[in-house]
């Protein structure tokens, strides 16, 4: 089983013990299972924003709070050079549509990858969504429980 | 606010703010939900309500139109007062009418049962 490139549920006490692999730093594992994508639910409670450049912020699910940024550099940035202008002028359009989301106080459901910055692990965001059912953070924190006892927890290498 | 410093808001039901719980704590950050009993323009203080429970909350930060009535969501530091009495400095809130109450406290005791599960076996 390899959930590697599955956006994996984790409750943030789980996400924020992820460590780096020994044979890759960037990339993390959980119980030696590899993974680099995460999603997650949360209240956001934190928020920085560079504009032009990121929107730092933090989302507190209840367990714990994990760090999120998502980029806003796309049109500035030499890693979107060789991409058509075009394309890339919509992932900085959908970027800024998921910064103006990210308000103190709202609940959001976010995914990307699982990235590492100055020692703390967090999701560098790829998709965000305004959660307004109160009921949404409930569902998430069951998934999380259930996908871990089901699933993650059986096919790591650490046997439990 | 710097993000490496705020904590995340510990789950607990008002039952388990009182004086004697091991809970009450002096700014520590909790998560709380209850209903709207009343509400004091003047203070900014509302005083929510589940089951037998009550916990006062200072909104005064927040920028939320509170209902009495209304099911509401808090995260923010318990402050205990000299008179041993708790309010909760709310740093952000929000309605939460049409949560199911009941899935949301046997949740709560599930992912704590997990937590404690985990720590465990991280330990182990």
């Amino acid at each position: 089983m390899d959930l590697y490139n599955t956006h994996v549920k984790l409750l943030a006490f789980d996400f924020l013990s992820l460590t780096p692999t020994r044979s890759d730093p960037s990339c993390f594992q959980r119980k030696g299972l590899r993974l680099s994508r995460a999603e997650s639910i949360g209240v956001v409670v934190t928020r920085e924003l560079k504009p032009g450049k990121f929107l730092r912020f933090t989302i507190d699910d209840g367990t714990g709070c994990i760090p999120c940024v998502l980029w806003l550099n796309q049109l500035t940035s030499s890693y979107f050079s060789r991409r058509s202008p075009s394309s890339v002028r919509s992932i900085a359009r959908s970027a800024l549509h998921f910064a103006s989301e990210i308000q103190l106080g709202v609940v959001v459901r976010v995914r990307g990858r699982i990235t590492g910055y100055r020692g703390t692990v967090q999701i560098t965001v790829s998709d965000v969504a305004l959660e307004t059912d109160p009921n949404a953070q409930v569902l998430h924190w069951l998934d999380c429980v259930r996908l871990a006892r089901r699933c993650y927890d059986k096919f790591s290498i650490i046997r439990v | 606010m710097d993000a490496s410093t705020i904590s995340a808001g510990a789950l607990v039901r008002l039952q388990e703010l009182n004086p004697s719980s091991p809970n009450f704590n002096q700014g520590a950050s909790f998560r709380v939900i209850g209903k709207l009993q009343e509400y004091d323009l003047g203070t900014a203080v509302a005083i929510i309500v589940d089951g037998d429970a009550s916990l006062k909350v200072d909104t005064q930060y927040l920028t939320l139109n509170l209902r009495p009535g209304s099911l509401y969501q808090f995260i923010g530091e318990l402050q205990i007062e000299p008179n041993n009495e708790g309010i909760l400095k709310a740093r952000v809130g929000r309605n939460v009418d049409g949560l199911d109450i009941n899935l949301y406290h046997q949740t709560m005791q599930l992912v704590r049962h997990f937590q404690a599960e985990q720590a465990d076996i991280r330990t182990s």
